[in-house]
C-alpha cells in the first residue's frame, strides 16, 4: 500500500494492491485496481468506520460448505484480517455493509483462473451469507478491470471500468505475482505455540 | 457434562472451529465475544456442567480475547484457555501468555494441529 493525494476527491490516497487491506477511520479515499482478485469495501457508516482488501481464494472449491473447505480457509483469513483492523478501530461486524467488486475472468491460464474467479465469487456470496453482513453491491465476474475508489467513513465507491490494460500495467504485473504467491503459500498455514 | 468453548466473533470460524473438534468427545458452547462467554460460562457452572477448554479470538467488539483471558483466570487459574487469532506479532502473544493462556494458534489453522493441540492440553 502506499499513501498519496488524490485531487480529484481532495484527500489523502491510500492506494491497496493485491494482498493489502486496510481500515480507518480517517476521512480519506482507499484505492485499487481489481482483475482475477476481489476488492471487498467493509464500512459503518454509524461509527464512520471502513476498510478495505485485496485477495484471491487459492483454487477450486469443494462440495461442501466453506468453513470445511481448506482452501476456502485462507479466504476466511483473509477476511478476517480486514474485519478485525475494524475491530480494533471500534468496529463491530453486526453492523458492518459491504460491497463486492473484481473476480474477473482475465489471464491467459484460462483454466486455473477461471475457477479463481468462480471460487472467489462462491466463497464471497456464501461467506456474507453466514456472517450475516450485507451486500450493497455485487459487482463480481465479466471480462474487465475496475478501477474503485472507496470512502470508508460513508461507504460511497466511485467504480471505472477498464477496457485497456495500458491503464493498469502495474496492477496487472504486480496481481500476476500475488496470485503466484499465493498459490505457493496455500499449504502454509500460522504458527503454533504452547506456552509452558 | 464437559464444554468447550469457543468465543469468536464471526460466526464462520465458530463453525468452523466446531466441526474440527466436534468429534473430540466434549459438548461444544459457542460465544460471540468475551463477555458473553464469561456469561455463558457462569450459567454453564451453575447448573454442574464443566469448561474443559476455551478456544478464543483476540479482535472482538464488547470484549476483546486478552481481557476475556485475564477476567477468565481471576475465577479460574488452571482451565487451559488457547488463543486462535490472525495476530502473530510477538507482543501480542507476549501479552496473551502474561493474562494466562496456554497457547497461541495463528490462523489459517491446519484441522489435524488444533485437534493435536486440543489432546495435549486436556486429552
Amino acid at each position: 500500500m502506499i499513501k498519496s493525494t488524490s485531487k480529484r476527491f481532495g484527500k489523502v490516497l491510500y492506494i491497496l494492491y493485491p494482498g493489502d487491506y486496510y481500515a480507518t477511520r480517517e476521512n480519506c479515499v482507499l484505492g485499487t485496481v481489481t482483475g482475477s482478485c476481489v476488492a471487498v469495501c467493509l464500512y459503518d457508516s454509524t461509527r464512520r468506520i471502513g476498510g478495505m482488501g485485496h485477495f484471491i481464494v487459492p483454487g477450486a472449491l469443494g462440495t461442501e460448505e466453506i468453513y470445511r473447505d481448506q482452501i476456502a480457509s485462507h479466504g476466511i483469513t483473509s477476511m478476517e484480517y480486514i474485519i478485525g483492523e475494524i475491530v480494533k478501530l471500534g468496529g463491530d461486524r453486526k453492523y458492518l455493509r459491504a460491497k463486492i467488486f473484481g473476480a474477473s475472468y482475465l489471464q491467459d491460464d484460462e483454466s486455473r483462473i477461471h475457477g479463481v474467479s468462480l471460487a472467489t465469487m462462491r466463497f464471497m456470496h456464501e461467506y456474507f451469507t453466514i456472517e450475516k453482513i450485507p451486500v450493497e453491491v455485487d459487482d463480481l465476474g465479466g471480462n474487465a478491470r475496475r478501477k474503485l475508489y472507496f470512502i470508508p467513513t460513508t461507504g460511497r465507491v466511485f467504480r471505472k471500468v477498464l477496457r485497456h490494460n495500458e491503464e493498469s500495467s502495474e496492477f496487472i504485473r504486480l496481481e500476476r505475482e500475488y496470485i503466484e504467491h499465493t498459490f505457493e503459500r496455500r499449504g502454509t498455514y500460522g504458527k503454533v505455540i504452547l506456552f509452558e | 457434562m464437559k464444554y468447550i468453548m469457543i468465543v469468536d466473533d464471526s460466526p464462520t470460524i465458530r463453525t468452523s472451529v466446531e466441526y474440527t473438534i466436534k468429534d473430540e468427545g466434549y459438548a461444544i458452547e459457542q460465544a460471540e465475544n468475551g463477555a458473553d462467554a464469561l456469561e455463558k460460562i457462569e450459567n454453564l457452572r451453575e447448573r454442574g456442567d464443566e469448561i474443559a477448554l476455551c478456544i478464543v479470538d483476540i479482535n472482538m467488539p464488547v470484549m476483546d480475547g486478552i481481557t476475556f483471558v485475564k477476567e477468565f483466570r481471576t475465577m479460574d487459574r488452571f482451565t487451559p484457555i488457547l488463543i486462535l487469532t490472525t495476530e502473530s506479532e510477538e507482543d501480542k502473544i507476549k501479552a496473551g501468555k502474561e493474562a494466562g493462556a496456554s497457547g497461541w494458534i495463528v490462523k489459517p489453522f491446519r484441522p489435524e494441529g488444533l485437534v493435536e493441540v486440543l489432546k495435549k492440553l486436556i486429552g
